[in-house]
């Protein structure tokens, strides 16, 4: 699943040599959770008006060589010409006050908005592969897109070290894959916020009730039956080449029977769905006379 | 629960209209004639509707997944603008298992106030609106949440909110949040701690007139919206999506009915137990006034008797004082569980009724 327009990098993946099982393996992969996403970009609006770039912490958890980023928060961090300067003690605290909330996740690395990967890059880089040693401390850099000719898209680096000396500002950025993440759970959540922010007045209104939802995805589905009726009726008259897979595709997804509900089971389960409606009715009504009667006998 | 003050509230939101409202509210080109005086008169503007950030909704979703409370809590942050309460940003409050109350709440208090400091640090919004609370299957009356909505009530502009969210409800493909205040009439039995029956029909109380619901609206800012935008459309170079199309709500599976069904029966059970314990406290109200009637009575005859004899009547006596007759028990407790109950059968009446009707779509090709 990409999140950024596609790039020329290779991702290599380094062999485990067996000399180093111990020691922790470097990531290969990273997924972002839609939380840590949102609080960048809310971030991003909040900045000053003098900075150009706002960066914070990566909290998640680790998985052999997989790193999950679960949430972010903001540090605070100057950069002029000549220095840089990371609010060392507000990202402690700040840690600490989300490790008594979610005492799974840790330091996994920080972001920075902005595409440009500079020396200040380099030495923040240093100052989190600190804190999240053994372990290597990964970099998301997120382009807002706001400036022109930078598309928007998350992009996801480790370091090593450059150089017969090794120096702190020193350092390549290696690319790895990055992908967006959440629970199955956690969908229903996502699909509001993307059909809010696709509407004319990005705003939605709530609740809604399912019967709206069942009634907008069946509506999808017919929509998308139509179009491959379109296309199948087109490949019959010969207009457009058929293409194998497609068929082979259709044939698996519509050849699902549905003869285990027509054996009978339909009635059955129909039956059943119909009394625990009636049951679900009655309570309430009940829990409905029951409240009224109280205050009856008192009057 | 350490909520700050009034004064702290107001301290809080008073600069804001110098700062704050560009970032939180971005859609905005002027200030509104609200803000054109620098007095305080948002809080008197009453509230027409609660407007939920991209971001926090995440964020709930998120706390309401991960936690191992059954109902998690966290606190919403935002400004009250022209009516609409802005919730821009939200932060989980720790769980505590353990029974020693007085630590927790303190250690709670001190985590609130830090985490508020630290936000006010990075230009996030720092005054507390109202708090969240996650629930599963529609039943979110409890004690807890009336507690801390009567709390909040004193203490925050407006009264303060409770944004509720159903966790079984998204599962089932349907983020469902709500938002809710108290109702005056219970507020005011609250806080004269008193739900004899007397107060509760002089009040008019019943378990749906403990909240009632303000309108929720989702908003997502511009940035937001782009990148959601973007996720959902496939590239031109590859066909594959960042966040592709879903159908759960098309699964036929209905496994949460049983559970559904199952937590009815528990909290009807819990329901005829506390009935049955107020029936019982009644029936002893009863009994003890009927012996203070009693010998009311039989005093009342006896002194009567002692006049027609001619003597001095008994002197009167205070009759309180000899009988002690219990309080009339509270029906708070009867009411929430009578909400809980209700709730329950609202969301399974929900399931069933999308139920049947995926039922017949499924089967409207096979000719049943």
């Amino acid at each position: 699943m990409p999140l950024a327009p596609p790039s020329s990098a290779i991702h290599i993946q380094p062999a485990v040599s067996p000399h180093l099982q111990h020691a922790p393996r470097t990531p290969t992969s990273i997924s972002i959770h839609p939380v840590a996403l949102f609080s960048i970009l809310d971030h991003y609006l909040r900045r000053k008006d003098d900075q150009d770039r706002v960066i914070g912490t990566l909290l998640g958890t680790r998985i052999d060589n997989h790193v999950e980023v679960r949430t972010s928060f903001a540090v605070l961090h100057s950069e002029t010409s000549e220095q840089v300067a990371v609010d060392m003690e507000y990202h402690r605290s700040m840690y600490e006050l989300h490790h008594k909330v979610n005492s799974k996740e840790v330091i996994v690395g920080w972001y920075s908005t902005g595409s440009n990967l500079n020396t200040y890059s380099a030495l923040i880089q240093n100052f989190y592969s600190q804190e999240t040693a053994p372990h290597q401390a990964v970099h998301l850099s997120l382009d807002t897109g706001v400036e022109p000719g930078h598309p928007a898209g998350i992009k996801a680096y480790i370091s090593s070290p450059v150089g017969v000396f090794p120096k702190p500002e020193n350092c390549v950025f290696v690319p790895i894959p990055v992908e967006l993440r959440f629970r199955e759970s956690e969908r229903s959540g996502v699909d509001l916020l993307t059909s809010t922010a696709l509407s004319s007045s990005t705003t939605s209104s709530q609740p809604l009730s399912d019967l709206t939802i069942l009634e907008s995805s069946i509506q999808n589905v017919i929509s998308m039956i139509d179009r491959v009726l379109t296309y199948v009726r087109a490949v019959l008259a010969g207009e457009v080449k058929g293409d194998a897979a497609v068929g082979r595709y259709l044939m698996d997804t519509l050849g699902a029977s549905t003869a285990d509900l027509e054996k009978g089971g339909f009635n059955a389960r129909l039956q059943d769905t119909l009394m625990v409606t009636y049951l679900a009715n009655l309570v309430r009504a009940q829990a409905e006379v029951s409240s009224r009667l109280a205050l009856v006998t008192a009057a | 629960m350490a909520a700050p003050s009034m004064a702290a509230a107001l301290a809080a939101s008073l600069p804001a209209p110098s700062a704050a409202p560009t970032p939180a509210a971005p859609t905005y080109e002027a200030i509104p004639p609200s803000m054109s005086t620098l007095i305080d008169v948002e809080a008197e503007i009453p509230l027409q509707c609660v407007q939920l950030d991209g971001l926090v909704v995440s964020k709930i979703l998120k706390h309401a997944c991960d936690s191992n409370s059954s109902s998690p809590i966290g606190l919403l942050l935002g400004i009250d603008l022209d009516g609409v309460l802005e919730v821009s940003n939200s932060f989980p409050l720790p769980y505590h298992s353990g029974d020693d109350d007085d630590k927790s709440a303190k250690s709670v208090g001190r985590y609130q106030a830090s985490m508020l400091r630290s936000l006010k640090e990075v230009q996030g919004d720092d005054s507390i609106v109202g708090f969240y609370q996650a629930s599963t299957l529609g039943a979110f009356f409890n004690q807890n949440l009336i507690d801390l909505q009567a709390i909040h009530r004193e203490k925050l502009r407006h009264g303060g909110i409770v944004v509720v969210h159903d966790v079984s409800q998204t599962t089932r493909g349907n983020a469902s949040f709500r938002a809710f205040r108290l109702t005056p009439a219970f507020y005011d039995a609250y806080k004269k701690s008193n739900f004899s029956t007397t107060s509760l029909a002089s009040h008019q109380l019943t378990f749906s007139s403990i909240l009632e619901e303000l309108p929720l609206k989702i908003y997502t800012n511009p940035l937001l919206s782009a990148f959601l935008g973007e996720f959902s459309t496939s590239s031109s170079s590859s066909s594959t999506f960042a966040l592709p199309p879903s159908f759960s709500v098309l699964n036929l599976n209905s496994d949460g009915l049983t559970k559904n069904l199952e937590h009815i029966v528990d909290s009807l059970d819990n329901y005829r137990n506390e009935e049955g314990n107020l029936a019982y406290l009644s029936r002893q109200i009863a009994r003890e006034r009927a012996k203070a009637d009693n010998y009311v009575a039989k005093r009342k005859e006896e002194s009567a008797a002692r006049v027609a004899q001619g003597l001095a009547p008994l002197p009167e006596e205070d009759v309180t004082r000899l009988f002690k007759i219990p309080p009339e028990p509270s029906r708070l407790e009867s009411m929430l569980l009578l909400g809980q109950v209700d709730g329950y059968a609202k969301s399974l009446s929900e399931t069933t009724s999308t139920g049947l009707v995926k039922m017949y779509a499924a089967t409207a090709g096979s000719g049943v």
